[in-house]
């Protein structure tokens, strides 16, 4: 069980398939909270927040101090990989449900996802999404509300194309939203990754496995990783994924026209089940 | 060691509209963020920054400075 599970997760359940964790009461008390500092401001300016971090990479001890701070920042936006089954299950409890440009790749490489020219990836949560027009610029190129229907599409669309499946709290537990990512432009994926921002993104509640019977060793599912998890074993022909480094996103599940790939439950393997 | 990477910002009024250096960066370095944000209001192009904010990762290729129309960027190697 991850943290995040033992904290707001219902009897043992998956936190994020907790009701209680989309619900308004819970929005009201984490609007009350960004009264203090908008979180509008943090969420469109994050890299420049980070920019001392990165700095003082030269100076170790400042910069595990430094470390520190944002590690507690995130235990109030943080994030976790799901599954595509996960995410399924989490649209039809959240409501409303908006499509929204991503935010990190505007941030990362000034691409505006307008639904027009470039297809919207992000997904908002909840009742505030109500509100988008308060803030136009985080909402930049509108919202489109979607269907439960329409955002399982959504989520498969992408996921199926390689994007990983990440949630995002804003306020933790609150659950505001689902993210269709890749690396480098997502700042999850990044900062869990190269700076070790770990409740960022949490790893997800699976891992990869391959089978060796069916593996013909052709190599899509190396492309796919966006965690750097898989390779090609050489001589034997097979890709090989260290579990220790899957995130479980099942992208590589997808890409795999072998169906040589599955997902399992890390809380099967002792080894992982307290890797996230 | 981290490089030193510079923007001129007089040089580099509205980067998101040119985003040239955000978009060739092979280690995805920059990034672009409106310096204020108000309700009910989008930022004016001219309330945009870019900054090198990932610069650890910078390999020094150069690519950056090359490519962008003003001269805005300068990089020193071995910097801080
Ligand atoms: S977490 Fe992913 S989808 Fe969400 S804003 Fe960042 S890259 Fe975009
Ligand atoms: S090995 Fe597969 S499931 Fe694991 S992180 Fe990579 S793509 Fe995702
Ligand atoms: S995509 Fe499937 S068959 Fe191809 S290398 Fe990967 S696991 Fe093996
Ligand atoms: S020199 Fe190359 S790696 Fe460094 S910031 Fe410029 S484009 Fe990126
Ligand atoms: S290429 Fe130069 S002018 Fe264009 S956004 Fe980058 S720094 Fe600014």
């Amino acid at each position: 069980m991850c943290e995040l599970c033992e904290k707001y997760g219902d009897n043992g359940g998956r936190w994020y398939l907790n009701p209680e964790n989309y619900a308004r009461p819970l929005y009201k008390k984490v609007e009350k909270e960004k009264e203090k500092e908008p979180m509008i401001l943090t969420e469109l300016q994050g890299p420049f927040y980070y920019k001392p971090l990165i700095e003082l990479k030269d100076n170790p001890e400042a910069f595990e101090k430094m470390r520190e701070g944002y590690l507690k920042f995130h235990e109030t936006m943080s994030g976790q990989v799901v599954s595509l089954e996960d995410a399924e299950k989490m649209v039809e409890i959240a409501h409303p449900i908006a499509r929204i440009d991503c935010i990190c790749r505007r941030i990362t490489r000034a691409t505006l996802e307008d639904g027009e020219q470039r297809p919207r990836s992000c997904l908002g949560l909840g009742v505030g999404m109500f509100r988008w027009e308060e803030w136009p610029e985080r909402y930049k190129g509108g919202v489109e509300f979607l269907s439960t229907e329409e955002a399982k599409e959504h989520i498969e669309h992408w996921h199926k194309r390689g994007m990983v499946i990440t949630i995002m709290t804003f306020g933790t537990p609150y659950i505001g939203g689902i993210c269709l990512c890749d690396y480098p432009d997502c700042l999850a994926i990044r900062m869990r990754l190269d700076y070790g921002i770990k409740p960022f993104l949490l790893k997800g509640h699976q891992v990869a496995k391959v089978n060796y019977e069916e593996c013909t060793g052709c190599g899509t599912c190396v492309q796919r990783c966006q965690f750097g998890a898989i390779k090609m074993e050489v001589t034997t022909k097979k890709s090989n994924i260290d579990m220790t480094r899957c995130f479980g996103c099942g992208v590589c599940t997808y890409a795999c026209p072998q169906d040589a790939i599955s997902l399992i439950d890390r809380e099967k393997l002792p080894g992982l089940k307290e890797e996230w | 060691m981290i490089p030193q990477i510079e923007i001129d910002k007089n040089k580099c009024p509205t980067p998101y509209e040119c985003k040239k250096c955000l978009q060739i960066c092979p280690q995805a370095i920059f990034a672009v963020a409106p310096t204020k944000v108000e309700r009910f209001k989008e930022t004016a192009p001219e309330d945009y920054e870019v900054q090198a904010v990932f610069k650890d990762k910078c390999v020094l290729c150069m690519d950056c400075v090359k490519v962008c129309p003003t001269g805005a960027i300068k990089i020193k190697v071995g910097g801080r």
